[in-house]
């Protein structure tokens, strides 16, 4: 029996547009659990950056509770909820979002400067395969290389949970793949849990379970009980 | 080095224009604040010090004689200390160059040792004068160049007298060195003070055993008004011409109003200055901010909060803060010290009191902070609504509303794309362009001052002596005469007109207010005074009423119509009350007038006079030179001379006000400009594909800048009307009173320099764009 990380109830998420309410979530419920390597997948505007924010403590539903462990942290108040982001969660993004005037490692020091029992900074840099470049700052490095920082900013806090908001959206294919392979290790080696939200079909192959979304709701879950190695999707 | 800490330190190195820019303003108001203030307490504490070791008096009376014997019963008075007795009167010196007309104040010194308003000898030694010695003090025989040694020879009642100078001193009682209240300003050279043996000056005009003024010093703690009450009783006998206080004695009242001028500089100007700063920086860090919005969501992400996130930006604007804070507390120290220097020097008191106070340091840095934290949290405040989810995705476009003037077709259909898309931004930014706008109007405003001086200057000038007084010479003898010597005078000179004058010195009363001013008679037909309503209506000089300027009306809160008390102290003379018959205008000295006869008739002697006043353009000067009992001659030409040296400091001080203005206009353009830029990168990177070249761009901006320059002069107009009325006001004294003048001359002028410094920082702004590479702002997404 596998312990749940995380469970989500009945969330819904409204958008004020205008004179338009447009529904983002509807009333979705889910669990996560502990060491699992999920992939949320859904065409854009299905719903499931939002439900990424929600379950990182960077948005709050308008409907619906979150627990984390035994905590619900959508009752949280803000400084609470920043209290979470900081030691449970590391975020990694879509278009790396790193700080242009630090240089590597000082992107991973900003994360790790404020959160408990961060890991060794210099073996994350190694592991993450930048051993060499953590001098050098984003403008000069490569989109994989960004990347590739980002994740061990994510990874050295070392969080419950990594998630990740289409991390090879930006990147070519082989690049993509590396990133995933390094994700692939870090969920195997150092036991992390890992939910990457994308819209890429071929990456579903890799996770331990798939969630399917369209239009705010769940519309498929399935176990993949043999898990192919990142190095042999294609797309 | 925390991280965030790093970042900021690498954002102000990537923003360093923008940052010195502000610094410097900071730094210049904190340089300000420290020199000026710190000036202001040295010199007080160095006055204070020098009275005290002088012992100077408190309380000064004149009057026509008394008895060295009287000196005691003063003493018996509750609340006086110590009385001295002593004889002053003006006698003209002989020079070697005969045209000119020099004065020296003869005063004795008490044969038993100084105990009020003691010398200061500039040698360290104490003097004694026989009765063929004088010591000279130190400001004349600087400006004559006298040494001890020399010989000086004063003509007393008809006769050259020489007299050796025996050593030269300070007096506390003419650090300002000058003759009387209608003195402007120190004449060093031609009006000085010789301190002579007592036997001597009371054997040379009859004074034996008696004096003509009394020195007092009160114990502490006495209320001065009540002595002056009762010495004015006690001593009306003796004919008491005028009590006088310290507060009123010239020297120590243009002293103290000198450090009010320092005073009030101190506090004004940094807070304007800092207060422009603070606009700049808070515009500067909403824009900033708003340019991080991803960095902002990043960081919150990560777990940073709200206060965290906050503090980041508001070190920023804390930053800039403390540089500039450590660079004007600096520049204030090291020139503290040769400022105060050349102040003492400037008012000739020979000792200094000359310290650093470290809590103006504190002051300064708390001051500041105060400004910078305010600015950044205005300026950062929205730090706060940033949620982190949202700012992850790309800012949605600001609602494109059509604005007012685009309903105006005719207007709209008429411009070009360019000036649509600038006019379209500023509608959408509303908030920031109000600021600017308010920041670059005050920089007008303040532009607007020198400006003003220079109409008024003049203008008061030309009013004063062209259309208010329009004598040649006005001539004051020693002592009052009989109108017949005005034919012995026009047979000596060849003059156009002449006319008599009585000028006596009344304190005049309503109430509790009361001021010691000379009324000056005048005949009914004068032709050389034109008196005239704040109006410029012609007021006409009636029998039986007293004339007074306007500032002695706000002085003793009277107005025309009213009735005040005049005291007399001529002996044997009563008081009498009479009536207001009219405010004038005058821009310098404060006085009252009178028809002749009435004053005559009501308050000094039938046909006696004191002076007249003459058109003529004859040598007046050398003619009358070796004339008996002529106490002085001026010309106008002396008097307008006097006015301009009078105003020194007071152009400077604007002077500076222009400068800084620039300074000020410079720096809010180009923080504007480089953050527009920046800021609107996409923006610009997107016009540059379609076809737009950076010269295009630049002129996109300068047309922004140019909107904003015509909307802050316009708004600038009224504020500037506003600071001239202000400065006129705070300037203007009993003494000089500034005529507020909104001429178009002095708007369009402000308006030509204010342009000129925007333009110059619409120069930087050209040099910034030409450096930018608009087309990586389309590929990078890096925060």
């Amino acid at each position: 029996m596998k312990n749940i990380l995380m469970r989500a109830e009945n969330l819904s998420k409204s958008y004020q547009m205008g004179e338009v309410t447009v529904k983002a979530l509807d009333n979705i419920s889910l669990e996560i659990f502990e060491e699992e390597f999920v992939v949320i997948l859904g065409p854009s505007g299905s719903g499931k950056s939002t439900l990424l924010n929600i379950l990182g403590g960077m948005d709050s539903p308008s409907e619906g509770r979150v627990f984390v462990g035994n905590e619900e942290i959508t009752n949280y108040n803000d400084r609470k909820l920043t209290g979470y982001r900081r030691d449970s969660v590391g975020f990694v993004f879509q278009f790396y979002n790193l700080m242009a005037n630090l240089t590597a490692k000082e992107n991973v020091e900003l994360a790790t400067e404020i959160c408990k029992g961060a890991l060794d900074i210099d073996e994350v840099m190694e592991e993450v395969g930048l051993g060499e470049r953590k001098d050098h700052f984003p403008s000069q490095m490569s989109g994989g290389e960004q990347q590739r920082v980002a994740i061990a900013r994510a990874v050295a806090k070392n969080p419950l949970i990594l998630l990740c908001d289409e991390p090879t959206g930006a990147l070519d294919f082989k690049t993509g793949i590396l990133i995933l392979s390094l994700l692939h290790k870090i969920n195997r080696t150092l036991k992390k849990t890992v939910i990457i939200i994308t819209h890429n079909m071929a990456i579903g192959d890799m996770a331990d379970r798939v969630i399917k979304m369209r239009s705010g709701k769940i519309i498929e879950v399935k176990e993949n009980l043999h898990p192919i190695s990142p190095e042999r999707i294609e797309w | 080095m925390k991280k965030l800490d790093l970042r900021l330190l690498r954002m102000i190195k990537t923003t360093k224009g923008q940052f010195i820019s502000i610094t410097v303003i900071i730094a210049a108001a904190l340089c300000i604040y420290m020199l000026f203030g710190m000036t202001n307490v040295n010199i007080r504490n160095t006055v204070d010090f020098y009275y005290d070791l002088t012992n100077i008096n408190d309380i000064q009376v004149q009057l026509i004689r008394i008895p060295q014997g009287a000196l005691k019963e003063i003493n018996t008075i509750e609340g006086i200390k110590e009385v001295q007795g002593r004889i002053s009167f003006d006698v003209p010196l002989s020079v070697q160059n005969k045209d000119e007309k020099v004065s020296v104040r003869i005063i004795s010194l008490p044969s038993d040792g100084e105990k009020i308003n003691k010398l200061y000898y500039m040698n360290g030694k104490d003097s004694a004068v026989d009765s063929d010695s004088v010591i000279l003090l130190e400001q004349f025989a600087k400006a004559r160049n006298i040494r001890p040694g020399d010989v000086i020879a004063p003509y007393i009642n008809g006769r050259e007298h020489k007299l050796n100078v025996s050593a030269i001193a300070a007096s506390p009682e003419f650090i300002y060195l000058m003759e009387n209240d209608q003195s402007l300003m120190p004449a060093n050279e031609k009006f000085g003070v010789a301190y002579v043996n007592e036997a001597f000056a009371q054997s040379l005009y009859g004074y034996r055993g008696s004096y003509n003024e009394v020195l007092i010093t009160l114990e502490k703690g006495s209320n001065i008004d009540d002595v002056v009450e009762v010495i004015e009783k006690k001593l009306d006998k003796y004919g008491v011409k005028r009590i006088i206080k310290l507060e009123d004695q010239l020297s120590n009242n243009v002293l103290t109003q000198k450090m009010d001028g320092i005073e009030q500089m101190a506090a004004a100007i940094p807070v304007m200055f800092l207060g422009v700063a603070s606009i700049i920086i808070s515009i500067m860090l909403s824009r900033i901010v708003n340019n991080d919005r991803m960095a902002i969501g990043v960081l919150k992400a990560m777990g940073y909060g709200n206060i965290g996130v906050l503090s980041h930006y508001i070190k920023y604007s804390l930053m800039i803060g403390m540089t500039g804070s450590i660079i004007g507390i600096l520049g204030g120290l090291l020139l503290s010290r040769p400022f105060t220097n050349i102040f003492v020097l400037y008012f000739n008191i020979p000792v200094i009191r000359m310290e650093i106070y470290y809590s103006y340091m504190i002051k300064a840095i708390l001051l500041t902070s105060m400004f910078c934290i305010a600015s950044g949290l205005f300026g950062a405040k929205s730090v706060i609504r940033i949620m982190p989810a949202d700012s992850l995705r790309p800012e949605a476009p600001k609602s494109g509303k059509r604005i007012l003037l685009e309903r105006m077709g005719f207007v709209w259909h008429r411009l070009s794309f360019s000036w649509k898309m600038v006019i379209r931004n500023i509608a959408r930014t509303k908030r920031r362009f109000i600021l600017l706008v308010f920041g670059l109007a005050l920089t007008y405003a303040i532009n607007t001052v020198p400006l003003y001086e220079g109409v008024a200057i003049p203008q008061m000038f030309n009013l004063q002596y062209g259309v208010y007084q329009k004598m040649d010479y006005a001539i004051d003898f020693t002592h009052p005469m009989s109108k017949s010597v005005m034919v012995d005078l026009k047979k000596l000179i060849d003059v156009e007109h002449m006319e008599a004058k009585i000028e006596y010195p009344f304190k005049l009363t309503n109430g509790w207010r009361e001021r010691n001013v000379f009324i000056i008679g005048v005949p009914q037909d004068t032709s050389f005074y034109e008196f005239r309503d704040s109006s410029q209506r012609t007021v006409s000089l009636e029998p039986n009423r007293i004339f007074i300027t306007k500032a002695l009306s706000k002085t003793l809160n009277v107005q025309q119509g009213d009735t005040l008390k005049i005291k007399n102290f001529l002996p044997g003379k009563k008081d009498v009350e009479v009536e207001i018959g009219g405010v004038i205008e005058q821009y310098m000295g404060v006085n009252a007038y009178m028809e002749i006869e009435t004053m005559e008739r009501l308050l000094t002697e039938k046909n006696l006079i004191t002076g007249v006043t003459l058109a003529s353009q004859d040598q007046i000067k050398d003619k009358l030179k070796d004339v008996k009992n002529i106490a002085s001659i001026n010309s106008v030409a002396d008097m307008k001379t006097a006015f301009l040296e009078f105003l020194d400091t007071m152009i400077l001080a604007t002077r500076l006000y222009l400068l800084f203005g620039g300074v000020l206009g410079f720096a809010i353009i180009y923080n504007s400009t480089i953050v527009g830029i920046s800021e609107r990168n996409m923006e610009f990177a997107s016009l540059r594909i379609l076809g737009f070249d950076k010269n295009d761009i630049f002129w996109m901006i300068t047309r922004e800048n140019a909107l904003m320059a015509l909307a802050a002069i316009l708004v600038g107009i009224p504020m500037g009307m506003g600071i001239i009325k202000g400065f006129a006001e705070s300037f203007s004294s009993e003494v000089i009173t500034f005529p507020i003048i909104l001429s178009a001359e002095i708007f369009i002028t402000a308006a030509v320099a204010t342009v000129f410094f925007v333009s110059i920082a619409q120069l930087a702004a050209y040099k910034k764009i030409h450096s930018l590479n608009f087309i990586d702002a389309l590929k990078s997404r890096i925060s």
